[in-house]
């Protein structure tokens, strides 16, 4: 019988853990970054003064230079903000990394062009906050 | 006749995106430098570069610079964390001085 009771307790030690465990956030290893939190991407082909897009679209011609605003809220004094541009099949077109100190809502502009124009097809900008992944926006060069 | 058809198996050259031009702006301040720092004193904004795979600094200071002989400058700038110039690693934050 102590046997039986013991195997019990072990077992409730293991459920224990194991609902601790489903309780918390998936994570990726990296720490949250408390401060800052992107709350918008659009794109379009031009901006306006405040870094905002001037023209939304998700549709842009191969000489068209494609600028991303990324508005973000929080405040931080050292956020690392990457936008990561890929075409298709997850072809690495583009990399960027701004490093901002923001003290409430702002917004960051990323663009990329190409002087021989960007091919046709499919591409995606994923947006990214400290390693964190906080957004992505597909687009097409037609 | 269908055996003499031959299907295309070539694959396609992946585009060549070597050339793109990118940068970014943005209305959030960039983070002050810490003081005590020696170095530059530029005001222009303090970028830092995060190593992806496939990166050397000839690379990354042809993407910044638009000239792959500057490497040094941005060797110098890190010279704290990269102590061989031919070493960088992915994951790395490197501060790129301004231009």
């Amino acid at each position: 019988m102590p046997l039986r009771i013991r195997a019990q307790a072990a077992l409730v030690i293991v459920l224990a853990f194991a609902l601790a465990a489903c309780s918390r956030p998936a994570s990726t290893g990296g720490a949250t970054t408390p401060g800052v939190r992107v709350t918008e991407v659009d794109l379009g082909r031009s901006l306006n003064a405040d870094k905002t897009i001037g023209d939304k679209t998700d549709s842009f011609r191969a000489a068209d230079t494609i600028y991303a605003a990324v508005v973000t809220e929080g405040s931080s004094s050292n956020a690392a903000l990457k936008a990561r541009w890929t075409y298709q099949d997850g072809q690495l077109v583009d990399e960027s990394v701004r490093t901002i100190a923001p003290a409430g809502k702002a917004t960051t502009e990323f663009h990329i062009s190409k002087p021989d124009g960007l091919p046709t097809g499919k591409y995606k900008i994923e947006v990214s906050v400290d390693g964190a992944s906080a957004g992505t926006k597909n687009f097409e060069i037609k | 006749m269908g055996i003499f058809d031959r299907k295309d198996d070539t694959p396609k050259a992946k585009p060549d995106f070597s050339n793109v031009q990118s940068g970014s702006s943005s209305t959030a301040p960039a983070p002050t430098e810490p003081t005590g720092t020696t170095g530059t004193t530029s005001t222009s904004s303090s970028a830092t570069y995060v190593v992806v795979n496939g990166d050397s600094l000839s690379k990354i200071a042809k993407r910044e610079y638009g000239d792959a002989n500057k490497w040094h400058r941005i060797y110098e700038a890190n010279q704290d964390i990269i102590k061989d110039p031919d070493l960088i690693y992915p994951g790395q934050t490197l501060k790129i001085p301004g231009a």
